[in-house]
C-alpha cells in the first residue's frame, strides 16, 4: 500500500467505469443464456414423458453413457474437430495473409467470392451438396471420367466418405468465414513490419511465421475457441446432408440431443444431461486454449 | 522466378475460388430451370426464370418477407454491435483478475446447445408477455460472448497511449470510446458488422418458436416453407434461396474494403 | 438507446426474481403471481406491442368468434384445401373466416413441443394438421394440449379404419383423417414394354414375382425397377404394414426381435437391393430425381408421389399405376398399405370447440363438394362418401386415362390397420440402422437385437 492514494483512487475510478461498460452486455447474457442454463440445469437431473416430470438425481448423467447411439455421437463429432478445425483455420490463415498482400490484382473479387460459400443459405446448401455427390452427381461423373471409379461410388451412404462429405461441406462453408477474422485482424498489424522483414531478407514463409502468426495470437485464439464450439454442436450438416446416416455413422451430439427433444418422444431431462456433457467438454478444451492462447505481453 | 510465385499465388487463388463459387454458380443456373431439369443435374441456365419468379411471387409474401428480415437483421445489428463492443471495451481496457474471471464465465453461456435452452427462454419470455413481439424476437441475440470476445481480442491492439494522451486532454472515458475507439477499429466493427447481419438474417429456430404470425415471417421461413411440400418445385426453391442469400453477399462486398483495405496509419 | 437498455434490464431484473419464485420446476407457469409479472414486463418496455403490429396475433377467440386459426404447410395440397374449406363452410357461415398459417411440419411439431413443455399453449392454433405417424407420441406426451373428438358430433365410422386409427389415442379420437396414403406401385409402360411386360403382370404379385420381373426389366433396358433413399425404411414400414403387422405389440413393448413378419420385409429388402432391382439413393431429391430423369422404370410409395411422378411432363401417357406387390410365407400377407398422410387435430388453445367441431364435421367430415372440389390438388378422400361421387371417375391422361382416384380409394379401404406406436420414431430408426448394416453383411438376428436393445433403451426412461 505504498502507492499514493490519488492513483488510488484513479484505479477505482477506471475500475468502474469497466464495470459499466460491460455491465449491459454482461447483464443481458445472464438474463438470457445463464438464467435458461440454470433451468435446463435443474431439469437434467429430472426425468418423465412429456410435462410430467419428477427427480431422478443424476440418473440422465450415468444413463448416456450406457446409451450407444449418444456414445457414437460423440465419437463422430470428435473426428469432425480433431481433423477439420485445424485444417479450416489454416488454410483461412494462409488465405487471409495472401490477400492481404497489397500488390495483388483483384482482391476485393477474390475476397467476395471465398467469403460467399457462408453467404448461402442452409437450404441452397444442402441440396447442392447432395446433388454434387448424388450417384449420378458432378463428383462421380468427373471421378469416372478420369478413371478413378468404374461405377458410381455412393457417397452418402457409406460410413467414410460420409463423415468425409461433411467435413468438405463444413471446410467449403466455414474457411472464408474465418478468413474475416483474420483479414480484420492484419489491418492492426503494420505493412511496414513485412517490409522490413522482406529487406532483411525474410521469406515468405519465414514472415508468415515470425510476423503474421505470433501477431494475430488473439484472433486466432478467438477463432479457434469458437470453431471448437461450433463443431461441437455441429447440428445443420448432420441433419441436412447425411440425417445423421448410414446407420448413425455421422450423426452429432446435438442431432442426438435435438432428436431427443422434438422428434422422439420428449425427454427434455435427458437432453439437457447430454446439453451439459457437452457444455464441460468445450470449456475443457477452451481452457486448454485459454492457457496456452490468453496471455498479455 | 517472381513472375512463377506470382503465377502460382494466382492459380491457387483461381483454383479456391472456383471451388467456393461453384456451387452458387449452379444455385444461379438453378433458378433459371425447370424443377425437373434442376433434379436431373441440369448445369447450364436455362429460360424459365421468369415463370420460377411468378411462381415464387404466387406462392410465397417474399417483399414482406424481405422487410420483415431487412427489419430484424438491421435493428440487431445495430443494437448488438453497441452493447457488445463496449463490453469487450470494457473487459480489455480495464482489465483485471476479476473481469478476466467474469469474461471466461460468459464465454461458457455459448457452450450449451440452444435446443437444451430453449424451452426454459421460452417460458421466461411468455411470463413476460414477449411471445410474438419484436424485443422476443431479438433480445436473446443481442448481447453474444462470441461478439464480445471478439471487441476484446480486437481492444488488445488498441495503443494505450493514445488513451493516456486523451485523458490527459480531459476526454470522458465514454468519449474515448465513442470518439478513438469506434474510429481506430472501423475495420474490426466493419468484420463484426458483416457477420452479425449474417447471423440475424439467417436466424431460423428460435424466431419460428416465438412468431405465431404470418405477418412476421421472415425470408429464411419462406425457403422453408417451400421446401415442405409434397411436391418441391426446385426452380422456385433456388430462386428463393438466391433471393435470400444476395443480401449478405451485398453487405459483406460493402463492407469488406473496410475491414481489409486498412486504415493503416490512423491508430499512430 | 438508454432508454432501450433501461427497459431491458429492468425487465430483465422481473425475470429473474420470477425465476426465483418458479423455483425450477418444469410447470411453474400458471401461478398466481405470473400474471402480475407478464404486466410488468410488458410495462417495461412499452414499444413492443406497438411496433410487432400484434393486433391482429394467431388469437382466435380475440377475433370476435368466427375466426379459426389453422397450421400446415403446403400451398398446393393441404393449405388449398383449407382454403376451399372456408368457402364451402361459408355458404351457411357468412361470418366465418379461416386464419391459414404457412408452418412446416417440422416446425409444427417444435412449436407444440415447446408450448406444451412450457405450459404456454397461447401460441398454438385452433386447429393442426398432424403426421398421421406422430399422432401418438404427441397425445401421450402432451394430453392437455389436445382435445378429444370422440363427442364432437364428427361421424369418425365414416373414414377408413386403416386411416382413422392412426389418431385413435387410448380408444379416443383426435383426429379428423384428411388425406390418403394408400400405396400405389408406379410403373413406366413404355419401359416394361421393352421387357415384353405389361403393369398387369405387376399387379396382385408377390414380392418374388416382382424380383423375378424386375430382373427382365434390368436385362431389357439397364434400369432397376425401383430406388429407395439409403438410410430410411419407408418401404420397410409399408411392407410391414401390408401385412398388418408393425414394430410394436398391443401393450406398447417393442416387437422386433422375434417378429417373423419384420425377418421376411428385411430378407425381402435385401433380396431387391442384391438382385439389382432397387437401387439406393443418397437423399430425397435424388429420389425424385431418379424417376422424373427417366433412371429407373417405376416406384411403390404413398399415393401422393403421384404429384411429383407428373411433374416429369414428357413422360406423360407412359405411365400406369396398380397395388403393391405381397410378402411371401406371411399368412396375413396382402398387397395394400399406407405411407404418411396425416390428420386434423384441435387444441386445448380453442376457444371456440362448438365452432371447430362443427367446421370440420361440416367440411372434411361432411362434404363431399369439398372433396370434389380438392381433387384436382391430387387431395383423396378417405371419407367414404367422397369416393362415390363421380369425379374420382374421370380418367388421368398422365397414366393413359385410368380412373386413378378411384383406384387409390379402392386400395385405401383394403389397407390393414396395425399398431403405430408412441416410440414410432424410434424404432423406425432403430430398424433404418439395422437393415443398413444387415444389407452391408451384418447378421440379422444380431442387427435386430440390437434394435430391440435401442428401442428398449429409449422407453426406459
Amino acid at each position: 500500500m505504498s502507492k499514493p492514494s490519488k492513483k488510488m483512487t484513479l484505479y477505482r475510478k477506471h475500475n468502474l467505469t469497466g464495470w459499466l461498460f460491460l455491465a449491459p452486455g454482461a447483464l443481458l447474457i445472464l438474463f438470457m443464456s445463464f438464467v435458461p442454463m440454470f433451468r435446463a440445469l435443474m431439469l437434467s437431473f429430472m426425468t418423465g414423458v412429456g410435462a410430467s416430470m419428477k427427480n431422478c438425481g443424476l440418473l440422465n448423467y450415468t444413463r448416456m453413457f450406457k446409451d450407444t447411439v449418444f456414445i457414437q455421437s460423440i465419437k463422430n463429432t470428435f473426428f469432425y474437430l480433431i481433423i477439420q478445425v485445424p485444417l479450416m483455420l489454416i488454410f483461412a490463415l494462409i488465405l487471409a495473409s495472401i490477400l492481404n498482400n497489397r500488390n495483388l490484382r483483384c482482391k476485393g473479387l477474390f475476397r467476395t467470392m471465398i467469403f460467399l460459400p457462408c453467404a448461402t443459405s442452409l437450404v441452397a446448401y444442402a441440396v447442392i451438396f447432395r446433388s454434387l455427390f448424388a450417384n449420378n452427381g458432378i463428383v462421380n461423373l468427373v471421378l469416372m471420367k478420369l478413371g478413378i471409379l468404374d461405377a458410381p461410388y455412393s457417397f452418402l451412404t457409406n460410413m467414410w466418405s460420409a463423415r468425409i462429405v461433411i467435413i468438405i461441406a463444413l471446410l467449403w462453408r466455414w474457411t472464408g468465414y474465418n478468413m474475416v477474422f483474420y483479414l480484420a485482424g492484419l489491418q492492426n498489424i503494420e505493412y511496414s513490419v513485412y517490409e522490413a522483414a522482406k529487406i532483411d531478407g525474410a521469406s515468405a514463409v519465414q514472415s508468415f511465421f515470425r510476423i503474421t502468426v505470433p501477431l494475430l495470437k488473439p484472433t486466432i485464439l478467438l477463432t479457434a475457441i469458437m470453431s471448437t464450439n461450433g463443431t461441437l454442436q455441429l447440428f445443420d450438416e448432420s441433419v441436412n446432408l447425411t440425417d445423421g446416416g448410414p446407420a448413425n455413422a455421422s450423426i452429432t451430439m446435438s442431432h442426438y440431443i435435438y432428436n431427443m427433444s422434438f422428434k422422439y418422444v420428449p425427454n427434455f431431462g435427458y437432453a439437457a444431461a447430454m446439453s451439459f456433457l457437452i457444455l464441460i467438454l468445450v470449456a475443457i478444451l477452451a481452457f486448454m486454449q485459454m492457457k496456452v492462447g490468453d496471455k498479455r505481453d | 522466378m517472381i513472375k512463377f510465385k506470382r503465377f502460382l499465388m494466382y492459380a491457387f487463388l483461381c483454383v479456391v475460388s472456383f471451388f467456393s463459387v461453384f456451387p452458387l454458380y449452379w444455385m444461379v443456373s438453378a433458378a433459371t430451370n425447370k424443377s425437373a431439369e434442376v433434379i436431373s443435374g441440369r448445369l447450364v441456365p436455362g429460360t424459365y426464370f421468369i415463370q420460377n419468379f411468378k411462381a415464387l411471387m404466387a406462392n410465397q409474401n417474399v417483399g414482406r418477407a424481405l422487410g420483415n428480415s431487412f427489419k430484424y437483421a438491421i435493428i440487431l445489428t445495430l443494437v448488438s454491435l453497441v452493447i457488445s463492443s463496449l463490453a469487450g471495451y470494457g473487459f480489455e481496457i480495464y482489465h483485471d483478475k476479476a473481469k478476466d474471471m467474469v469474461m471466461n464465465i460468459i464465454l461458457l453461456a455459448m457452450m450449451v446447445p440452444f435446443v437444451a435452452t430453449m424451452i426454459p427462454l421460452f417460458q421466461m419470455f411468455s411470463t413476460a408477455g414477449w411471445l410474438n413481439s419484436t424485443i422476443g424476437f431479438i433480445l436473446p441475440t443481442i448481447s453474444t460472448p462470441f461478439l464480445i470476445m471478439m471487441f476484446r481480442q480486437s481492444a488488445r491492439s488498441f495503443p494505450h497511449d493514445i488513451m493516456e494522451a486523451a485523458r490527459i486532454d480531459g476526454l470522458s472515458e465514454i468519449r474515448i470510446f465513442f470518439q478513438m475507439f469506434i474510429p481506430t477499429m472501423r475495420s474490426t466493427y466493419a468484420a463484426a458488422m458483416t457477420i452479425t447481419f449474417m447471423n440475424a438474417w439467417n436466424s431460423y429456430l428460435w424466431p419460428k418458436v416465438i412468431m405465431t404470425d404470418a405477418t412476421s415471417q421472415t425470408m429464411p421461413m419462406v425457403v422453408a416453407n417451400l421446401t415442405q411440400g409434397y411436391v418441391t418445385d426446385y426452380g422456385m426453391l433456388m430462386l428463393a434461396v438466391l433471393i435470400c442469400t444476395l443480401p449478405t453477399a451485398i453487405v459483406f462486398f460493402c463492407l469488406q474494403n473496410a475491414f481489409a483495405e486498412g486504415i493503416t496509419g490512423a491508430v499512430k | 438507446m438508454k432508454r432501450k437498455i433501461l427497459a431491458a434490464v429492468l425487465a430483465s431484473t422481473m425475470i429473474l426474481s420470477l425465476v426465483g419464485c418458479g423455483g425450477g420446476s418444469a410447470d411453474s407457469a400458471g401461478t398466481a403471481d405470473t400474471g402480475a409479472a407478464a404486466d410488468s414486463g410488458a410495462a417495461a418496455d412499452t414499444g413492443a406491442a406497438a411496433d410487432t403490429g400484434a393486433a391482429d396475433s394467431g388469437d382466435a377467440a380475440a377475433a370476435g368468434g368466427e375466426t379459426l386459426t389453422v397450421w400446415c404447410w403446403d400451398p398446393a395440397f393441404n393449405m388449398n384445401a383449407m382454403y376451399e374449406a372456408e368457402k364451402v363452410y361459408q355458404k351457411d357461415h357468412p361470418d366465418f373466416k379461416l386464419n391459414v398459417i404457412e408452418t412446416p411440419w417440422e416446425d409444427v411439431q417444435t412449436k407444440i413441443t415447446t408450448a406444451a413443455a412450457s405450459g404456454d399453449l397461447s401460441t398454438l392454433p385452433d386447429i393442426v394438421l398432424m403426421q398421421d405417424n406422430a399422432f401418438q407420441k404427441n397425445v401421450i406426451s402432451y394430453p392437455d394440449a389436445f382435445v378429444d373428438l370422440t363427442n364432437s358430433g364428427i361421424d369418425f365410422s365414416q373414414f377408413a379404419a386403416g386411416k382413422a386409427g392412426y389418431s385413435i389415442v387410448n380408444g379416443a379420437n383426435y383426429g379428423v383423417p384428411f388425406d390418403n396414403g394408400a400405396v400405389v406401385g408406379c410403373y413406366r409402360t413404355d419401359v416394361l414394354e421393352q421387357a415384353g411386360l405389361t403393369v398387369d403382370d405387376f399387379t396382385d404379385i408377390t414380392w418374388d414375382q416382382y424380383i423375378e420381373n424386375g430382373k427382365k426389366v434390368l436385362d431389357a433396358t439397364g434400369k432397376p425397377l425401383i430406388s429407395m433413399q439409403a438410410g430410411e425404411c419407408d418401404l420397410i414400414m409399408m411392407m410391414l404394414q401390408s401385412a398388418g403387422a408393425s414394430l410394436f405389440n398391443e401393450d406398447g413393448t417393442a416387437n422386433i426381435v422375434d417378429n417373423d413378419t419384420l425377418k421376411a420385409v428385411m430378407e425381402t429388402y435385401k433380396a431387391l437391393k442384391d438382385s439389382g432391382v432397387l437401387v439406393e439413393v443418397n437423399s430425397w431429391d435424388e429420389y425424385v430425381g431418379s424417376f422424373v430423369s427417366g433412371d429407373v422404370a417405376g416406384t411403390v410409395n404413398g399415393c401422393w408421389i403421384l404429384a411429383s411422378i407428373q411433374t416429369a411432363e414428357d413422360q406423360a401417357g407412359n405411365w400406369a399405376i396398380t397395388n403393391m406387390p405381397s410378402l411371401v410365407g406371411v399368412s396375413s400377407a396382402t398387397n395394400y398399405s399406407n405411407n404418411g398422410g396425416s390428420s386434423w387435430a384441435v387444441t386445448a388453445n380453442c376457444q371456440n370447440t362448438d365452432l371447430a367441431f362443427d367446421f370440420l364435421a361440416s367440411t372434411f367430415a361432411g362434404s363431399t363438394e369439398l372433396y370434389d372440389n380438392i381433387l384436382p390438388s391430387g387431395a383423396l378422400a378417405t371419407w367414404a362418401p367422397a369416393g362415390d361421387s363421380d369425379a374420382y371417375g374421370v380418367g388421368n391422361d398422365f397414366f393413359g386415362g385410368d380412373a386413378v382416384s378411384a383406384k387409390i380409394v379402392e386400395y385405401s379401404t383394403k389397407v390393414p390397420s396395425n399398431i403405430t406406436g408412441v416410440y414410432y420414431y424410434e424404432a423406425r430408426d432403430a430398424v433404418a440402422t439395422a437393415i443398413t448394416n444387415y444389407i452391408n453383411g451384418s447378421d440379422l438376428e444380431t442387427e435386430l437385437q440390437t434394435a430391440a436393445d435401442t428401442v428398449n433403451f429409449n422407453m426406459g426412461q
